[in-house]
């Protein structure tokens, strides 16, 4: 749908078109400051962009609940409930590896 | 849903119907300040509505991050693996202009520049860091702080700081003073101690340092408090506000440090003044009597100012600290937020998670995180997320939280920088 833009459509774009990327669950957009959005040289810490949305939510919810150790995803994890957490799961599962 | 209100009523005040287009068929959204807040609006505005006009003003062609500027005053790393250039944010279609915005007219929604030109925008992001509050601290000013050092602002003020811990006499004294809140970087003061501690334990054993504080209590405090007691015992002397920490004057002729009990002759000073909000803020009309700029916690817009959104350091943002993490997080939420608005829909309401690494020793780091949301008008912790690694530190822990931060660090550059 948002190929070939006119120039003049621009403006209706703007007014109606559905920006699919700001449209990121809440809480997506933070995960992006240590798990890198494109694949960054040296880190240690695992990109998330394109795993299976269940193992993300899985992983949070064991995160949650201390059955798996973690240094900082615990104290992150208790910030989401379940909705919100496969919310975020779905985004990130659909974003190229 | 007092958000919501307040929101609408700006929006309504500011006659915000859709219409958004500019003669040249084209949003425009100006930002000001490419930090980490600036640079991430500007990129992500452009990447979720690449139809945007996005212009950046920032007058260096280089920045230079204060997060791991600890590590260079350490010996640790190099000020050039600090820099980082905006090739990324031009390759991503933001206009760079390479100067300051000089005053912003919130009426005629117009940025004027210090090489003549003037901007107009539908909407504006000021992420411009702080200033130094010059005439809060008598005897601190620009000139005292080439003999007393802030490094508060990464760059020629860190390479004088380290400058100065190198031509020290071992057994020399460094004093450090550290201010009230707000400040950026909460435990930016402590890391800043524990690294210099390190390099003194290696280079100048019998050296000691002095953390004159004006507060009662600091970030992630017991876990640097144990790191202190475990690494460098004896070497780290903090007094608080209680214990007369406030520092009420300096001297830089004669590198003295006043206190409402004592005065500190220094081997080496490390002022950290009082801040404000970078100053064209109160230029443009968005800062309070506090120096700092309220905002809606939904956009970020201005409550003072409508179409003026305020980032990072400058703003106020309720429950999360003063971070380039959280300025970073913070421009993503606004950069959709605003491609809702000039849509002429309503922002949804976000969640922001805060971390922020810092390091007692090269391979010994601690972190403190927090999740955010809107709530009553301002951003609040939600309740049971969040807080500091544990005290106890089983396995390698430690180590790998240090690891962490110089993941965090690459990663976080190339979010921001591109
Ligand atoms: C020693 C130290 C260590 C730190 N460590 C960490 C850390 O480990 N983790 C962490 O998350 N944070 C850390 N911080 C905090 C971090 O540096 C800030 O929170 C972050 O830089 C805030 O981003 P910002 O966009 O608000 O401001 P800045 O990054 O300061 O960017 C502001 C930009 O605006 C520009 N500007 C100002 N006025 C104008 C104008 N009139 N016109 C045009 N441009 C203008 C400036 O040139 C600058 O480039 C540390 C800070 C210090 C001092």
């Amino acid at each position: 749908m948002h190929r070939a833009l006119l120039p003049g459509l621009t403006s209706m774009i703007l007014l109606a078109g559905p920006a699919t990327a700001a449209d990121a669950p809440p809480g997506a957009s933070s995960c992006t400051g240590c798990h890198a959005s494109k694949k960054v040289s040296d880190s240690v810490i695992p990109r998330i962009a394109g795993r299976k949305a269940p193992d993300i939510v899985t992983l949070m919810s064991d995160y949650r609940s201390g059955a798996w150790p973690s240094s900082v995803m615990g104290r992150i994890a208790k910030g989401f409930d379940d909705r919100q957490t496969e919310a975020i799961a779905a985004w990130f599962a659909a974003q190229p590896e | 849903m007092a958000t919501r209100r307040h929101f609408l009523k700006i929006s309504a005040a500011a006659g915000l119907a859709p219409a958004v287009v500019s003669a040249q068929g084209k949003a425009r959204v100006v930002v000001i300040g490419g930090g980490f807040g600036g640079a991430t609006a500007a990129r992500t505005l452009k990447a979720l509505q690449p139809a945007l006009d996005v212009t950046l003003v920032e007058p260096s062609p280089v920045y230079t991050s204060c997060p791991f500027s600890n590590s260079v005053l350490a010996n640790l790393r190099e000020i050039d693996q600090q820099q980082f250039r905006y090739d990324g944010i031009k390759a991503a279609g933001v206009t760079i202009a390479e100067t300051s915005a000089t005053a912003v007219d919130a009426e005629a929604k117009t940025v004027a520049l210090a090489d003549g030109n003037r901007l107009a925008y539908d909407r504006l992001v000021m992420s411009p860091g702080i200033d130094f509050n010059w005439g809060a601290l008598p005897g601190y000013d620009e000139a005292a702080a080439e003999k007393m050092p802030h490094a508060w602002k990464a760059g020629a003020q860190t390479v004088l700081l380290r400058r100065q811990l190198q031509a020290m006499d071992d057994g020399g004294l460094v004093v450090l003073s550290a201010p009230a809140n707000p400040f950026r970087c909460p435990p930016g003061p402590y890391e800043r101690a524990s690294l210099i501690a390190y390099w003194l334990k290696i280079w100048k054993p019998k050296s000691k340092l002095l953390l004159l504080d004006s507060k009662d209590a600091f970030s992630k405090q017991r876990l640097f408090q144990n790191g202190w007691a475990e690494l460098y015992p004896g070497m780290i002397e903090w007094v608080p506000l209680s214990q007369g920490g406030k520092v009420t004057a300096v001297d830089p002729a004669t590198l003295t440090l006043t206190t409402e009990f004592a005065s500190h002759k220094a081997s080496v000073a490390n002022v950290i003044p009082p801040q404000k909000a970078g100053a064209i803020a109160a230029q443009a009309g968005v800062a309070d009597r506090t120096g700092w700029c309220p905002v809606e916690p939904v956009a970020f817009e201005s409550t003072l100012r409508p179409n003026i959104h305020v980032l990072g350091d400058a703003a106020i943002m309720g429950g999360m600290p003063k971070s380039a993490f959280a300025a970073n997080a913070q421009a993503k939420v606004c950069a959709s937020a605003i491609v809702k608005l000039l849509a002429g829909e309503k922002p949804q309401d976000p969640i922001l998670i805060n971390t922020c690494y810092s390091l007692v020793a090269a391979d010994y780091g601690i972190s403190i995180a927090g999740v955010y949301r809107p709530d009553k008008g301002r951003l609040t912790d939600i309740p049971g997320a969040g807080g500091t690694s544990p005290l106890e530190a089983v396995g390698g822990l430690r180590g790998q939280e240090a690891l962490y931060a110089s993941s965090w660090f690459r990663t976080i550059a190339a979010e921001t920088f591109g």
